[in-house]
């Protein structure tokens, strides 16, 4: 397994699809019919507080919530949607694990009405997250810590009730977009990089070395990964000789 | 999977029956015996009212029944009859042909005769009763306008037929050809959602459709659909069966764990089937990981059992395809569609006569459509021959899509909503519940399309500047980040280089995807990181460095490709008899089919004629060798 603390990119989706953290038992749960039976609930809801607890992540697990949710509408959670989603969102920049949660969810206001609730939150969270789904994709990074940390109603109740429950979604986001910077700089200003990470200057030089990277004067310096060292190159073709297999034994008559 | 049958079974059971038997409401005790005993009498009379009614209808049904026309009654006869006696080679014939010719000849604008009316003519045997509704009810669905009432016994009709075959004490003595087997599930899945976007817009129903809603939720709900299609699944043992051939099992290992009911071929069928229709089910309801992960032991390539009926192999790509999109895999996207396109063009001429030919060229209209989107996501070689037709029917939109801006998100959507899945919405409009429903009427909820289409476009959305600043980079060796933000400059941003470097950051990922690795045994879900295009670059501080890899052009395919075809051709020219003009045939008496081929190559002069028709008629023997061939490797 690929070392998260690398800023690298996964080089196969295995662990996307089912990582090493999954127990056997979920993983016949989501594979079988049993997914549908709305008793798993608790269980399936208790393995995404563990996730979040350890910083693990599974995303057909919590889709199968979802899922159930999309079955049982009355039995929806506003708070562990908004927990998948934040899962989602700190799990990958250029994936599509957050609109794969959305193509499963409805209106908020329709999944409230549905559980009767008076708890209004999920409607102001929502478009939030969109809009730091959105921001995160365009690589804005600055614009999404300043949203996430700004007054908007929506981004003081995540502060206030969501993220002192993920303890790790600061770090992962920070290793998140580490992995986007990395795929292209070589050397990136230190400037810059407090910006995008939302660091002060002071606290970058112990997170760079964390993750591998040095500071040199007034830039930190990112390890070659394969898409930060890219070189020119001619693809020349190449023929082998299993694909002339045909034509040599038609010759040899 | 420990024991599939552990948690779920029984209540699905349960609930299968259930479905097929409307429910009736059993009477209240009567307190009092007056009250008892008034309402036997009523009974009694109601009794008699209703043999009186039977006898009237009996008599009305055996008049219809001599209006029936007289080779329809033969027909139904000697299919009864072939079903019985489980000919295959018969029932393919009269279901493919027979069935279709009658249709057209008596049918075309009304209903075929009514199960009830023909009834005695196959001594009311429910069963050809139950597959002759099957019939019946499609037939009402492709030519005809459905009611309500067709819909809803259409349903029934369909849960009695697989709760007689899941629910019978052991496997059904009954077989039936693959073609019938897909074509039934098929219509099942098309009729539920057929149904789904019906009940989905509450607006113009009458009282009665209403009330009908009302009182039966259950009806084509999601949930029974669902219900249906895995436990033909469960019951056929289809995941074991596919993952013990995988692994390379004997047959009779493969028979053992297929058990009673997966080891004959018409469970069997139906299972692998069903795992075609829950791909389906499962796109449009916008799970498309659960789809994919649906599909994890069905073999998709050249010469996979799915291959071998048109129509379940274009609706299978066309889904897979729809779910790689969803996933942002566009490169697997184009794959999939473009395989199938191939596939398609060369077996055209062979599949006109089927009836769902129609349905099948309108979903691959939709692939050239997609594949549109997909080519303009994520640029990169791909099947020329493909591509030249998408540019031939969507060449207007693709330049409007190339070029970019708000023009472009307005054709994303319209071709998107064009070529896209019918998606559908898990929970219908609260029927049950007559002001819920005027609320939900007065303030409808984003239908499901629209809720995908909005997603989709997100997608678009993010990359959107990706266009213009690749084509930026392409006229540099190396630039600095500055530079460029001058360049690309939108509306104004205090510091225009970071968005710049943002930008590319963006582009970067947009040349990056996962892609369903080549080796055998990955599943679809599987993939490996590539990049997608030939322009890359890095930024050492704000220095861009571009880099780009050109490739040579490929010839050996091509030549690889011909030389084995003019083998080919050679080989079936040889091969063929010697042409038997008239003039000549007291010379070569027997030649033809006695003589070595090899030695009357050089004889062959005058005859040109018939050599030329030995080889058309080869060349139509050797084509589809070659498609397969082609499908698999491409």
């Amino acid at each position: 397994m690929v070392d998260a603390t690398q800023a690298v990119p996964q080089k196969s989706l295995k662990q996307w699809h089912s990582p090493d953290s999954r127990q056997e038992v979920i993983h016949e749960l989501i594979h079988g019919v049993d997914r549908y039976n709305p008793s798993n609930l608790p269980y399936m809801e208790e393995y995404l507080s563990s996730q979040i607890k350890d910083g693990e992540y599974d995303l057909l697990a919590n889709l199968a919530i979802l899922k159930l949710y999309q079955f049982n509408p009355q039995m929806s959670n506003p708070e562990v949607i908004i927990n998948i989603l934040l899962k989602s969102l700190s799990a990958t920049v250029h994936g599509p694990d957050f609109n794969l949660c959305l193509s499963l969810l409805r209106e908020p206001a329709a999944i409230l009405h549905d559980i009767e609730s008076d708890e209004q939150s999920l409607i102001t969270v929502m478009p939030l997250l969109q809009e730091l789904h959105t921001l995160l994709r365009t690589c804005q990074f600055t614009a999404f810590w300043k949203t996430l940390n700004g007054d908007e109603e929506g981004a003081q109740i995540l502060r206030q009730q969501y993220l002192p429950q993920q303890p790790h979604l600061e770090s992962s986001l920070r290793i998140l977009i580490a992995t986007s910077i990395a795929s292209c700089f070589s050397r990136v200003p230190i400037a810059r990089l407090s910006n995008w990470i939302n660091l002060s200057s002071s606290d970058l030089s112990s997170w760079s070395e964390s993750i591998g990277w040095k500071v040199e004067g007034d830039v930190a310096v990112v390890p070659k990964n394969g898409d930060n060292d890219v070189k020119a190159g001619v693809v020349k073709e190449s023929v082998e000789l299993n694909q002339l297999t045909k034509l040599v034994s038609a010759a040899a008559f | 999977m420990a024991d599939p049958n552990a948690f779920y079974e029984p209540e699905e059971d349960e609930l299968l029956s259930s479905l097929a038997v409307p429910a009736y409401q059993s009477g209240n005790d009567a307190s009092y015996e007056d009250e008892y005993r008034r309402l036997q009498e009523l009974e009694q009379h109601a009794y008699a009212q209703q043999v009186a009614q039977q006898e009237q209808a009996e008599l009305e049904q055996s008049q219809m029944l001599e209006v029936v026309p007289e080779d329809v009654k033969r027909f139904l006869v000697l299919f009864h009859q072939a079903i019985l006696e489980n000919d295959l080679p018969t029932i393919t014939n009269m279901y493919e042909s027979g069935w279709n010719k009658l249709t057209q000849a008596h049918y075309s604008q009304n209903e075929w005769p009514e199960a009830e009316i023909i009834a005695p003519l196959v001594q009311s045997d429910q069963v050809f009763l139950t597959l002759y509704r099957e019939l019946y009810f499609r037939h009402v669905y492709a030519k005809l306008q459905p009611t309500i009432d067709d819909r809803f016994q259409s349903y029934e009709n369909i849960c009695e037929l697989f709760n007689y075959l899941l629910n019978s004490e052991g496997p059904v003595p009954l077989d039936l050809p693959i073609q019938w087997l897909w074509d039934m599930l098929d219509e099942f899945v098309y009729q539920f959602q057929s149904f789904a976007q019906w009940r989905a817009n509450p607006k113009n129903k009458n009282e009665e459709e209403l009330e009908m809603l009302a009182e039966a939720p259950q009806i084509w709900s999601c949930y029974s659909v669902l219900n249906v299609l895995y436990s033909l699944v469960q019951k056929s043992q289809i995941n074991e069966q596919l993952k013990a051939e995988k692994e390379g099992k004997t047959a009779e290992e493969v028979a053992e764990i297929a058990g009673a009911y997966g080891s004959k071929s018409l469970y069997r069928n139906l299972g692998y089937f069903s795992l075609i229709c829950l791909l389906r089910v499962h796109v449009l309801l916008g799970d498309p990981t659960l789809a994919l992960q649906t599909m994890e032991n069905v073999e998709l390539g050249g010469g996979a059992f799915l291959t071998r009926i048109t129509a379940c192999h274009v609706t299978t790509y066309y889904h897979v395809g729809c779910a790689y999109m969803a996933l942002g895999r566009w490169p697997d996207a184009m794959k999939t569609f473009v395989s199938v396109l191939i596939f398609f063009i060369r077996m055209k001429q062979y599949h006109t006569r089927s009836y769902q030919y129609g349905s099948i060229t309108k979903t691959c209209e939709r692939m050239y459509a997609l594949l549109a989107i997909c080519t303009t996501l994520s640029p990169g070689p791909s099947d020329e021959s493909i591509m030249s037709i998408v540019k031939e029917h969507y060449g207007d939109q693709l330049t409007i899509l190339q070029r970019g801006g708000e023009e472009a998100l307005e054709t994303f959507k319209e071709l998107y909503l064009q070529a896209c899945p019918k998606y559908l919405s898990v929970n219908p409009p609260p029927y049950e519940d007559q002001s819920a429903l005027e609320s939900y009427i007065a303030n409808p909820p984003q239908d499901a399309t629209q809720r995908h289409v909005e997603l989709f476009l997100s997608d678009v959305k993010a990359v959107r500047g990706v266009v213009g600043a690749r084509n930026l980079l392409k006229l540099y060796t190396s630039i600095d980040a500055s530079k460029l933000a001058a360049f690309l400059d939108e509306e104004g941003k205090k510091d225009r280089e970071e968005e710049v470097l943002e930008q590319l950051m963006v582009l970067k990922a947009a040349s990056r995807t996962y892609a369903k690795a080549q080796g055998e045994g990955s599943s679809l879900l599987d993939g490996e990181r590539i990049v997608t295009n030939n322009l890359d670059f890095t930024i050492d501080g704000s220095m861009v460095h571009v880099e780009e890899t050109t490739s040579h052009r490929r010839f050996a395919g091509f030549f690889i490709r011909n030389a084995e075809h003019a083998q080919r051709v050679f080989n079936t020219i040889r091969a063929a008899p010697l042409p038997t003009a008239k003039e000549s045939r007291q010379t070569h008496a027997g030649g033809p089919s006695k003589g070595g081929p090899g030695g009357q190559q050089g004889q062959q002069g005058g005859g040109g004629a018939g050599g030329g028709q030995g080889q058309g008629a080869g060349s139509g023997a050797w084509q589809p060798r070659r498609q397969v061939r082609i499908a698999a490797a491409s």
